[in-house]
């Protein structure tokens, strides 16, 4: 099988998050022809393709086991999601995956989680927390910091403040800036997501973090987070680069020795701690 | 196996091969310039010139498709390209420092995901080396542990006798093959001697210190300087026989197209450029070190091996004259 090759699947819903956002359904299909495309583990990406446009790579957003339908969170501004913004339900792009390492789930057994998300990484992190409250009883106490610029960039926000009702997760939204809101929603304050971090009380022996953001939030949260005492191995982040192949050939996702595609995106920091300009 | 071949007997040997449907890829000009193209005849095949890019192209080529595509209403078919149709080949004349960076793109197209774009031609691929008889002032195959008699990466070598014609010594089963399927043509070896070989004028790098360097200096003030001038033309990366890096694009129009992949070179800005407009390489300094780093560092790390044969290649091709063995002459006295 060429791994180059993608296969059609078709858009069924398109649901506008904010301005420039969308969560698109896909339907892969249930054959086997699919090459697997719908089974994934939060964290892992696939490359979508508006043929003749090109192909970009996705992290997955939905929930992992949904019968041949993935659910993909995009922000249309790069040369084929904004072209993407043409499409209309029923039309068919191209996807293979998945590709790279997710979270590593069973590690997290009886761990307490702390999820920390930043702008458009809520995406692969709603996979994730979709995963974990799917099996709530695996996991000790969740948390969630949520993080964007302002309320109206604040992805999934209704689903977030249904959670946020739940007494087994805590979830805690922050904007950088209230903008022409008065005030934000419930849970949210104004604060950069170091300083949300700076206030949680956590079981450092007990907890892993999970990360996706831009990568300017990177070094900040790590420090914050070692600063609490969590190890290297218990950091675990999704790094962002230009993954065009997925399978470790076209060098575009280099990491020093690493190639995202494969040995990432998600690595835990113990792997990155020795390769400068990793979190860049 | 050692044999003797005819300059003649080489020739027919080509236009035998030639006729038999095989894809015979040797230098030849190109309105006036070397390349490792397919022949026509034994007589475009030149002999006294480095083509201008490398050998890799036989398996590895500039452009090529990875699938088509075609748009009805809103549906999409998408359609594989079957690599059993690429041809046997034989890729001959094929130098030294060429031929050493075959294996070196072996271990990249097949340590995990087994590229069967690359494999399906390199298996139908014979090479056949020759070793070089001149040297320039670029060249520095000595240097990065290679030599122009080094047989890595060909099933056959040949080098050039005095009074004409070539020793040939096969280096694996497609080797011999090759002679056993055309026996009349070689000859055994009469006692006449090779001619002297090129010896190019650059001293053995100690790589292993320049790893060490490299290792524990991402940062640091010389990479600025190193860089300074560098234009991000890639060039550099486009002659290189080693680098492999590629780009993958849509070229067609909104109905039908074909998806291709492209040479591509991390000296381009826009080889990390993402969506966003964040660029994790974003500055000419931080995409040269790459280079750098992937050719003496990271693939060493990962494949035990320099991806650098000492071509020269980039040293003569680069618009503003940054010469890599000068550099890594340097790091190696750090």
């Amino acid at each position: 099988m060429n791994a180059s090759l993608p296969v059609p699947a078709t858009i069924t819903t398109i649901r506008p998050l904010t301005d420039d956002t969308t969560l698109y359904t896909l339907d892969c299909g249930l054959n086997t022809q699919n090459n697997g495309v719908a089974s994934f583990l939060p964290g892992q990406f696939l490359e979508l393709s508006l043929p003749g446009i090109g192909e970009v790579p996705i992290s997955y957003c939905g929930f992992p086991s949904a019968g041949g339908a993935i659910e993909l969170c995009i922000r249309h501004v790069g040369h084929v999601t904004t072209p993407l913004n043409r499409s209309v339900a029923g039309d068919a792009v191209g996807v293979r995956g998945p590709f790279g390492h997710g979270f590593p789930l069973d590690s997290y057994e009886n761990q307490d989680l702390l999820l920390i998300a930043g702008g458009l990484g809520m995406a692969p992190l709603r996979s994730l927390l979709l995963a974990l409250l799917n099996q709530r009883q695996r996991w000790g106490e969740l948390t969630l910091l949520y993080g964007a610029r302002e309320q109206g960039a604040l992805l999934f926000l209704e689903e977030l403040l249904q959670l946020a009702k739940r007494n087994d997760i805590q979830v805690q939204l922050a904007v950088d800036r209230l903008e022409h809101c008065l005030e934000g929603p419930p849970n949210c304050r104004v604060a950069l997501l170091p300083a949300l971090l700076e206030q949680l009380t956590i079981r450092p022996d007990r907890t892993c973090a999970a990360l996706c953001g831009p990568p300017v939030v990177y070094p900040y949260l790590v420090s914050g987070l070692k600063r609490i005492g969590l190890p290297d191995e218990r950091i675990h982040l999704s790094l962002e680069r230009r993954m065009k192949c997925g399978v470790g050939r076209c060098g575009h996702c280099a990491v020093g020795t690493f190639l995202c595609c494969c040995d990432g995106p998600v690595f835990n920091y113990a792997q990155l701690a020795g390769i400068e300009g990793a979190l860049a | 196996m050692q044999k003797h071949i005819t300059q003649q007997n080489l020739n027919t040997l080509l236009d035998t091969l030639i006729k038999e449907g095989k894809r015979v890829v040797a230098p030849r000009l190109n309105a006036g310039t070397p390349l490792y193209e397919p022949l026509t005849s034994s007589a475009e095949m030149i002999t006294d010139q480095l083509p201008k890019r490398s050998g890799k192209e036989a398996f590895f080529p500039l452009c090529e498709d990875i699938m088509s595509y075609e748009k009805e209403g809103q549906q999409i078919k998408l359609t594989d390209i079957d690599p059993a149709r690429f041809p046997e080949t034989v890729l001959v004349g094929v130098r030294p420092c060429d031929a050493a960076a075959i294996p070196v793109l072996d271990a990249v197209f097949s340590w995990d995901y087994k590229d069967e774009f690359f494999l399906e031609r390199r298996n139908k691929t014979t090479v056949v080396g020759v070793a070089c008889t001149t040297a320039d002032d670029a060249c520095f195959c000595t240097a990065v542990g290679l030599s122009p008699s080094d047989t890595k990466g060909s099933d056959l070598f040949l080098t050039p006798l005095e009074g004409g014609g070539y020793h040939c010594e096969t280096q694996s089963e497609k080797g011999e093959a090759l002679i056993n399927s055309h026996q009349e043509l070689f000859s055994e070896p009469n006692g006449s001697k090779t001619v002297p070989l090129a010896r190019p004028q650059t001293e053995k790098f100690d790589l292993e210190k320049v790893k060490k360097w490299l290792d524990e200096h991402f940062e640091d003030p010389a990479w600025d300087s190193i860089a300074t001038r560098c234009v991000g033309c890639g060039a550099c990366a486009f002659v290189c026989p080693a680098c492999h890096c590629f780009d993958i694009v849509d070229e067609g129009t909104e109905k039908s197209g074909k998806r291709r992949k492209n040479w591509d070179a991390c000296g381009f800005w826009k080889f990390t450029h993402h969506a966003s407009g964040h660029n994790p390489r974003d500055g000419q300094p931080k995409r040269y070190r790459n280079r750098i780093m992937h050719k003496f560092k990271y693939y060493d790390d990962k494949f035990g091996q320099t991806l650098c044969t000492g071509c020269g290649r980039c040293i003569r091709l680069c618009p503003v004259g940054i010469d890599i063995a000068q550099i890594v002459e340097e790091l190696n006295k750090k």
